[in-house]
């Protein structure tokens, strides 16, 4: 009996789009997965396993091999930096991650800057590529209210409306990234169950580029 | 009042009796087989100095656990056989006629896991085939791993085949400057087609060339992936690569159930110039082992030398017992 394939989803704001993401390309749970607590649920076709994780936890566990495939935000395998094939941009969960500050203030490069936010990688290598001295202040969440609290001058955050940044009065000084989630696949899981990830990525690339 | 054990440092473990014993067991067999195949072996110091790791494109220096020594040089922990060997060939053994034929086992030390998964200490068991070139080492060492394997019961372990001249030929193709090819190179290893075309297009790379890419990107299976990779491709390099692949797999045309022809991979770091291997095992997440024809380290060390090699995880090995 061959095992099926472990795909993880992420919790929160994007399984909803990924699930009907999923459904258009035929691929459906077994069960309602809003309707149950059930962190683990195999599909229809009985060759998928789902697991529902925290975001962040899923580069970590595709990487391992601890499952095979994973849809999670470029915003989290681009800050873990993980080793792993990233066949697939999902087009869904699209936002942008920004560099803000307090409305009226600039960051000017030669005064002692400090920069909260939850991708401290990501913020050292953007500053980095600027050959920009800036101090990076990791937080795990609220990282809008920092400026105003005088932790840091200014946040590199997600922002998907706009609506928290004007609501703590920060105003987007710049693109560091545009973000959306993307199909992940462990590198050993891709050869020894080729036929199967070349017919899960066929399937969902027909969907996603379904308007091209 | 009684003190608390230490316990161990983040990333060691300890090996309790039964795996030593696996281990052990395993060593002695692969060692009957390597002295049988005429390899000898090295045993190299556990400590060599940093720049041993930094030569020949090997980019091990990151992942090195590094020290002063007693002079205030910069040392490591031994983070790999290979480079040590190539030391060692090159210092003490040039002037003799070779081939030289090796075999080591031991453990190596990285810092290679930043998510913990996997520990910084791990096991390797090897062999180096240096001087002997092109398709005769080739088929030598892939026989040396096949016949290894075998007498571990490990029939089921596949191998997978490239050569770096392949897509190495066809990126030189695309006439990039050094930032260039080196993005290609990690689109190519993202395994990204849409990402990868875009990418080419942005570059000025011309269509019937981006196909090959493309196409290329695709080629993974039996022998006749190579026949079909020989009608797309054109440039003289990854023809005469495709060439060598052709005629090791006539040679060991025995083993074909066994052996999968995969040249969708590239070598990120350009560290090998030939063949490249990988073993997988059904059973295990992760490689078993790795190897390839790497005819330019031994240059780096001062003896201009072909080499070819392998190695297995002995972590992986025990596991599979």
């Amino acid at each position: 009996m061959i095992e099926p394939i472990r795909l993880s989803l992420p919790k929160g704001r994007v399984l909803n789009e990924a699930l009907k993401l999923l459904e258009r390309a035929g691929i459906r749970p077994e069960g309602d997965p809003n309707g149950s607590r059930k962190l683990m649920f195999p599909d229809q076709e009985g060759w998928l396993q789902f697991v529902v994780l925290k975001p962040v936890d899923i580069p970590v566990y595709v990487e391992s091999g601890a499952v095979d495939v994973g849809i999670v935000g470029s915003d989290i395998v681009r800050e873990l930096d993980v080793d792993v094939y990233e066949p697939l941009d999902l087009g869904i969960g699209q936002c942008r991650l920004v560099l803000a500050a307090p409305r009226g203030t600039t960051l000017a490069l030669d005064q002692e800057l400090r920069v909260a936010t939850k991708y401290p990688r990501t913020a050292e290598r953007f500053f980095a590529s600027r050959n920009a001295h800036v101090h990076v202040v990791r937080l795990e969440g609220s990282v809008e209210i920092a400026p105003l609290l005088g932790l840091s001058n200014g946040i590199i955050d997600l922002v998907e409306t706009g609506r928290t940044l004007r609501d703590n009065d920060l105003v987007v000084l710049e693109e560091v990234e545009r973000v959306s989630a993307k199909l992940i696949i462990n590198r050993t899981s891709m050869k020894m169950r080729s036929a199967e990830m070349r017919k899960l990525i066929a399937q969902l690339d027909t969907v996603v580029y379904a308007h091209h | 009042m009684k003190s608390a054990s230490p316990g161990l440092p983040a990333g060691f473990r300890d090996l309790l009796h039964e795996e030593v014993k696996t281990r052990r067991a395993i060593e002695t067999r692969m060692a009957e087989i390597f002295s049988d195949q005429g390899y000898r072996e090295l045993s190299p110091p556990m400590v060599e100095l940093l720049e041993v790791y930094a030569r020949g494109n090997q980019h091990l220096h990151q992942e090195a656990i590094k020290f002063l020594d007693r002079h205030d040089q910069l040392v490591a922990l031994r983070a790999d056989f290979t480079p040590a060997v190539a030391r060692i060939v090159a210092s003490r053994f040039s002037g003799l006629p070779g081939p030289f034929r090796i075999w080591y086992s031991g453990d190596v030390f990285r810092k290679v896991d930043r998510h913990h998964t996997r520990f910084c200490e791990f096991g390797q068991v090897g062999a180096e085939l240096i001087g002997l070139p092109g398709p005769d080492g080739d088929r030598e060492i892939l026989s040396l791993a096949i016949g290894l394997l075998d007498a571990l019961g490990l029939a089921e372990v596949q191998v997978h085949l490239n050569h770096a001249g392949i897509f190495g030929g066809l990126i030189r193709e695309l006439a990039l400057d050094r930032r260039g090819a080196s993005e290609v190179r990690s689109e190519i290893d993202r395994k990204d087609t849409r990402g990868l075309a875009r990418r080419l297009e942005e570059l000025g790379v011309e269509e019937e060339i981006r196909r090959q890419v493309q196409a290329l990107t695709m080629c993974i299976g039996g022998p006749e992936v190579l026949q079909e990779a020989r009608t797309l491709l054109r440039n003289a390099e990854s023809a005469s690569a495709l060439d060598d692949l052709a005629r090791l797999s006539d040679s060991i045309s025995g083993w074909s159930d066994r052996i999968v022809y995969d040249l969708t991979e590239v070598d990120e770091m350009e560290y090998y110039t030939g063949i490249m291997l990988t073993f997988f095992a059904p059973q295990l997440r992760g490689e078993l082992g790795k190897g390839g024809r790497y005819d330019a380290l031994l240059g780096a060390f001062g003896l201009e030398a072909p080499a070819v090699g392998f190695s297995f995880s002995m972590d992986h090995l025990v596991e599979l017992q």
